[in-house]
């Protein structure tokens, strides 16, 4: 660093200043008086014109170099040696006005010349004052801008070391298996990894700055202003979406969203991860679907069983019936009949014929479920029971379904359980019926109202549907036990269907409808 | 023919299906044996007559048809009629390839019953016939002598006395001798029988085709 110098040590030495004011005086009187300046100047007045302009150059020389008091000194000693040696009466010192005269021009010049000097030395001091403030000057702001360019370099270096380790991590989202995006609020793609370039089949470039949901055709659960809401709220969001590849298949995928706000000088910006489940949501449909036909077949497996057994109860008690009154014939075909014989056959047929009656009553007491507590319902809330049951197997089968339920339809006093299995029985058949019919005839409808019949107030629901109908066979007769048109059908939901309204003191009967399909009527007597 | 009255039996858990099969049987005239249960079957003493079985499908303990197989196993073999409560493909079929001779939903019209049981009782007849004229032929075989069997086993292979007789070191008279002895024991009137013979009782042949 640069010293503060100080200004006085850069003037000549005192012993320098007064040697010069003295020795300058002594070498011009010298050189005026003594044998050197006869030599010089051997004329007596020319030696004393240059022995006074040398001691007058000395005097001036002194104030030059050693400042003010130097010079008057050596002004004083001139003015002595020129009135000692030079002006007569010589070798006298006269203080006379000559004298005081030469001493003043002298002392002035000297003063002024030694003033003089001193400014040219105090300018020379400021100078080299200034210039060495300059150069500290300059040294530090050359310092400053080399820590200033250090902390550039820093700052870069920190730079590049982010960049890097940003490069690495966007290396290590390519790793993943997941599909990764990141888009801004408008949904133009910001960043798309390996793994989505995979599993939707564009390259990042090809990804890039295009538009997420309309070049992925995004199909999602609930409407997307939700989907934003939470989002802003909670600043994430699961769910299933669909998209569409790059070769037009569609895909599910499991959905997570993060949000990033939108701050100073950074966009508000969507982070998706995707994972593809198309296969697992394949498997869990067709798991679904394998699970609808078991339920089914072990059903129809039941009823086949339940129908066996039924059989096989009645078709004993029948085949001894069979054989005793063959055995009879036999007997009686005989010259010699075994009257006893006869007689214990015929009888075994009687308890035989009653067994097989007995076994249809045990049937169809299995099945009325004859022991039951009956309540005070509304029709309505029995329908309202029913159709989240038989809603799925609508839809399956395309069916528009319209109920319209009367505000005055009496409540009835029923076992809500078997009104319900009625209801069911009734859809599900109409459902079977219209099956294999164009989408736009599958129309079903429950009317439910109040009707004044003979003896009071009745609850009547109509159930109907534009299936196949009936053709050439009479409605009674699909109540008969054993009467179906379904493969696999039993034949007993009607029959039981009718029994249990039946018990109800109510009615169920059935009409073809003017242009397609059956209506079913329930009627049920107001409860008092 | 036969002599012995065939002999029906019925098994079958329902006692009143029991009982009218008895009582149908009787009334034509057939000897009816009724049981309630494969194992009352099996645990009772049989006759040495003709007959057959009427069996329920459904039974309590073994099902018709383990004993239809355990009867197969046992070399009891008996024509069997099967009854069932209700027509099922599968079992009848199963049934009526392990042998049996009709399979009857119940209720059966008589008729089918009764022709089912004729045909069964045929059958054992048969059945009985074949395995008495078998035990009788292996009764003359077993009367045969080491080397008479031997003979016989070349003679059956078709071969000439000169040809035995070369195989067994003696002379030609030997051997015509011994051969008159076994169509004589064997009741063979003519070689084809003695063949025929032969083939039911699976004797083995001797040397046929070398020299």
């Amino acid at each position: 660093m640069a010293a503060d110098v100080p200004v006085q040590e850069r003037r000549p030495p005192v012993w320098l200043r007064w040697g010069v004011a003295l020795l300058s005086v002594a070498v011009a009187a010298a050189l005026t008086t003594g044998p050197g300046g006869e030599r010089l100047f051997p004329e007596p007045p020319e030696r004393f014109v240059h022995g006074v302009t040398l001691l007058y150059a000395s005097a001036i020389l002194s104030a030059w170099l050693g400042g003010i008091g130097p010079g008057l000194v050596a002004a004083v000693l001139a003015a002595l040696v020129i009135d000692w040696f030079i002006t007569p009466p010589l070798y006298s010192i006269s203080l006379d006005f000559d004298f005081a005269l030469r001493i003043a021009v002298f002392a002035l010049s000297a003063v002024l010349v030694g003033s003089l000097g001193l400014r040219r030395q105090r300018m020379e001091d400021a100078l080299r004052l200034s210039r060495h403030e300059l150069e500290v000057k300059v040294e530090e702001r050359t310092a400053d801008l080399t820590r200033s360019n250090q902390q550039l370099h820093g700052e870069i270096a920190a730079r590049r070391r982010a960049e890097s380790t940003l490069r690495e991590q966007a290396a290590l989202l390519d790793l993943t298996h997941d599909s990764v995006f990141v888009r801004d609020e408008q949904g133009v793609i910001l960043y798309w990894n390996r793994g989505a370039e995979e599993l939707y089949g564009w390259t990042k470039a090809e990804a890039l700055g295009s538009v997420a949901p309309a070049r992925l055709q995004t199909v999602f659960p609930v409407p997307l202003e939700e989907i934003m809401a939470e989002l802003t709220r909670t600043g994430r969001w699961e769910g299933e979406i669909v998209h569409t590849r790059h070769d037009g298949t569609p895909l599910t995928v499991a959905s997570r969203w993060s949000f990033r706000r939108a701050a100073p000088g950074r966009p508000a910006a969507i982070l998706e991860t995707n994972n593809d489940i198309t296969e697992r949501k394949q498997a869990e449909d067709a798991l679904h679907h394998a699970r609808a036909e078991l339920a089914h077949v072990s059903r129809v497996t039941t009823l086949g069983e339940l129908a066996a057994s039924i059989a096989h109860e009645i078709n004993q008690p029948l085949a001894a019936i069979v054989a005793d009154a063959s055995a009879c014939l036999n007997w009686l075909d005989a010259d010699d009949s075994p009257i006893d014989q006869v007689r214990e056959a015929l009888a075994a047929v009687v308890s035989d014929g009653n067994r097989a009656a007995a076994v249809l009553t045990r049937i169809r007491a299995m099945l009325g479920r004859s022991s039951v507590a009956r309540r005070r319902c509304q029709i309505g809330a029995i329908i309202a029971d029913v159709l989240p049951l038989v809603r799925p197997e609508l839809s399956r089968h395309g069916i528009l379904l319209q109920t319209a339920v009367a505000s005055d339809v009496p409540a009835v006093l029923v076992d809500r359980i078997q009104i319900q299995q009625v209801f069911i029985n009734l859809l599900v058949n109409a459902a079977d019926a219209m099956r294999d019919l164009p989408t736009e005839r599958r129309r079903l409808s429950i009317r439910a109202a109040r009707e004044a019949l003979d003896d009071g107030a009745w609850a009547v629901v109509a159930v109907e549907d534009a299936g196949m109908g009936l053709g050439e066979v009479e409605p009674e007769h699909v109540f008969e036990a054993f009467y179906t048109t379904k493969p696999g059908g039993l034949g007993m939901g009607l029959s039981i269907s009718r029994s249990i309204i039946t018990s109800h003191g109510g009615r169920l009967w059935a009409t073809a409808n003017t242009a397609h399909g059956v209506t079913f009527h329930i009627a049920l007597p107001a409860s008092s | 023919m036969e002599s012995t009255e065939p002999i029906i039996f019925v098994v079958d858990d329902d006692q009143s299906v029991r009982d009218s099969l008895r009582r149908l049987l009787r009334s034509v005239g057939l000897a009816v044996q009724a049981f309630p249960s494969a194992q009352a079957f099996l645990s009772s003493p049989r006759a040495d007559s003709p007959g057959c079985l009427v069996l329920d499908v459904r039974l309590p303990g073994p099902s018709g048809l383990d004993l239809q197989r355990e009867l197969l196993i046992a070399d009891r073999p008996l024509p069997i009629v099967f009854l069932t409560g209700h027509g099922d493909i599968p079992t009848s079929v199963k049934a009526m390839k392990a042998g049996a001779v009709e399979f009857l939903t119940k209720p059966f019209r008589e008729q089918d019953l009764l022709d089912a049981i004729r045909q069964a009782i045929e059958r054992d007849r048969a059945d009985r016939r074949e395995r008495q004229e078998l035990a009788d032929l292996r009764r003359r075989y077993d009367s045969l002598t080491p080397r008479e069997r031997d003979v016989m086993g070349g003679v059956v292979a078709g071969r000439l006395n000169k040809q035995i007789a070369a195989e067994f070191g003696t002379s030609q008279a030997t051997v015509k001798e011994q051969r008159g002895q076994v169509m004589l024991k064997m009741q063979a009137d003519s070689l084809a029988e003695l063949v025929r013979i032969a083939t039911r009782l699976h004797v083995p042949t001797r040397g046929s085709g070398s020299a």
